[in-house]
């Protein structure tokens, strides 16, 4: 084929594939929900969370929804704070990215514990909550209490408190050896992994283990309490932002959304 | 997601005019978990939209710093010399999941992500009257996973335009110097061009390799392919191996769509005479 027989010559290719990229280019991020607003102001702020941790927050057909979502929404709406964009990471991830400021405010049925307070700041707490035992349904481990566990696999989320009661409670107590332990990137292959026989309990906050037991074939076999609160996490220096979300926490509590976002949830 | 919801609503009024019936009874065939994937199959094409600009990005910033390296480690002295090539050993020899999460958790990125958006505000008022429009703000995790296959993909470039260009024999730049041309010009004019044509097969090599580590960016949680196939199985647990092999089907077709086009853009642009 010779230069002259060519349907597009070159120079007329280049500026059509360059014009071609360009408006792609943009077409695609424009419609980008990543890419939310433009995150320029002082007051627009970016919030973290980890989906698979239903029904705080999951990932249902492409959207991320869930109680902590849409809280975290409404108090954001009453404060002069704006929510630019939701960025979806690992559980343990959250708090080197808050760190890091990649985000401004973690989302995520992060319990207040000291531990976590040595590192980051909390919005007065939103949520209380207890360690659920979930087991296979009519399974032969029916344990009542942590004493019951000897010889048992268990598994939980990494940098969860149910991860914290394994460590503390059961490996450190002496009642199973560091090898019974399994740790899941996500309470989802852990109940996964619980339904396929691969281990004997999971042990997850209890609201979560009640979405788990109406959904798949586990029960909750003991409640152990802790008495833990969920709290929205802040850099320590965030001050003003800590009390906005304080405030709009309790207005948010006061006002009818937080029955309604409540039932929408957990249907009580 | 408006180009792959677009994609999916025009292949179902396709599908939609042959026969309600056929469609039907293809549907039931494939059983939950497929037609789980298909119903879920808008949001995995926005994932490989990301995926896609993700690699485009990465590999024009690539090259934009990786053949100015290149042409430094050939023809360069001194300390600038010595800096670029132990700044590409130092990228190549780190793992690429190492420098995404450096980019995302250690490096204060917004600082430059701040004026970079703030340009594309600006861009878009210039766009304003035309069809085209500037995208409204690069994302964090967006942004870090550009820098860091980016960064590593100019450290593999740079050597393949190294080799390229000490491939082109000497006579050639003698040639050029003989007519009057400048070291500059002769390389500008004569050693370039030919070494850009023949660096399109190791090219080829660096686009596919960059398209597939886009996955990598799953660790920081930006919503590309992997990530996006991740949080359907998560969703729906017994459907692993229906999302998983419809992503690798999307990945093939990728890397074999880019592969053909980059075929037909080294036969385009042989150098006339020479077998490639």
């Amino acid at each position: 084929m010779t230069q002259g027989n060519r349907f597009v010559d070159r120079r007329n290719y280049m500026k059509l594939a360059g014009a071609a990229s360009i408006a792609g280019l943009a077409g695609c991020l424009e419609g980008d929900d990543e890419n939310g607003e433009e995150a320029d102001g002082e007051n627009t702020i970016v919030a973290g969370t980890a989906p698979g941790f239903p029904p705080f927050e999951m990932v249902e057909d492409g959207e991320l929804v869930g109680f902590d979502i849409d809280l975290l929404e409404a108090v954001v709406d009453e404060t002069e704070y704006e929510l630019a964009e939701w960025e979806q990471l690992e559980f343990d991830s959250l708090i080197p990215a808050l760190d890091n400021g990649n985000i401004d405010v973690i989302a995520a049925a992060m319990t207040i514990s000291e531990e976590r307070q040595e590192q980051i700041a909390f919005s007065d707490p939103y949520y209380s909550s207890d360690q659920s035992i979930l087991v296979q349904t009519g399974g032969d481990f029916q344990p009542e209490s942590l004493d019951d566990f000897e010889g048992q696999t268990v598994g939980a989320q990494s940098g969860t408190t149910g991860e914290t009661v394994v460590r503390d409670d059961l490996i450190e107590a002496g009642i199973i050896d560091e090898g019974d332990y399994t740790s899941f990137d996500n309470y989802v292959l852990a109940v996964e992994d619980l339904e396929s026989g691969l281990i004997d309990a999971v042990v997850l906050d209890e609201p979560v283990a009640e979405t788990f037991e109406a959904e798949r074939d586990v029960e909750v076999a003991f409640v152990y309490e802790t008495g833990e609160e969920y709290g929205f996490g802040i850099r320590q220096e965030d001050e003003d932002l800590q009390a906005a979300l304080s405030d709009g926490v309790a207005a948010v509590e006061e006002s009818s959304e937080y029955e309604e976002i409540t039932s929408t949830w957990f249907g009580e | 997601m408006d180009l792959p919801a677009l994609l999916t609503t025009s292949l179902w009024a396709i599908a939609g005019e042959t026969s309600p019936l056929v469609v039907e009874t293809v549907w039931s065939l494939l059983g939950e978990d497929w037609q789980f994937v298909f119903r879920n199959a808008d949001y995995l094409l926005g994932g490989v939209v990301i995926t896609i600009v993700l690699t485009v990005v990465s590999i024009l910033l690539g090259f934009a710093l990786g053949f100015p390296a290149g042409a430094i480690e050939t023809y360069g002295d001194g300390y600038l010399r010595s800096a670029v090539r132990n700044v590409g050993i130092l990228l190549r020899g780190t793992p690429i999941l190492v420098i995404m999460i450096y980019m995302y958790f250690v490096m204060p990125i917004e600082y430059l992500l701040g004026p970079i958006n703030a340009a594309f505000g600006g861009l878009d008022v210039l766009l304003g009257p035309t069809p085209f429009a500037a995208p409204d703000g690069i994302g964090t995790a967006f942004f870090a996973a550009t820098l860091a296959l980016g960064l590593r993909s100019a450290a593999y470039q740079s050597q393949i335009f190294r080799g390229a260009l000490s491939s082109i024999d000497d006579g050639q730049m003698e040639a050029a110097r003989s007519i009057g041309m400048s070291r500059f010009e002769a390389i500008r004019h004569v050693v370039v061009p030919q070494a850009l044509r023949r660096s399109v097969p190791g090219f080829q090599n660096e686009f596919t390799i960059v398209l597939k580590d886009t996955s990598i960016a799953f660790a920081i949680g930006l919503g590309e392919l992997l990530k996006r196939s991740d949080d359907l199985f998560v969703q729906q647990t017994t459907a692993v191996l229906e999302v998983f092999l419809f992503a690798s089907l999307l990945y093939f077709i990728l890397t074999f769509g880019t592969n053909r086009t980059l075929d037909y853009v080294e036969q385009y642009f042989a150098i006339p005479g020479e077998s490639s």
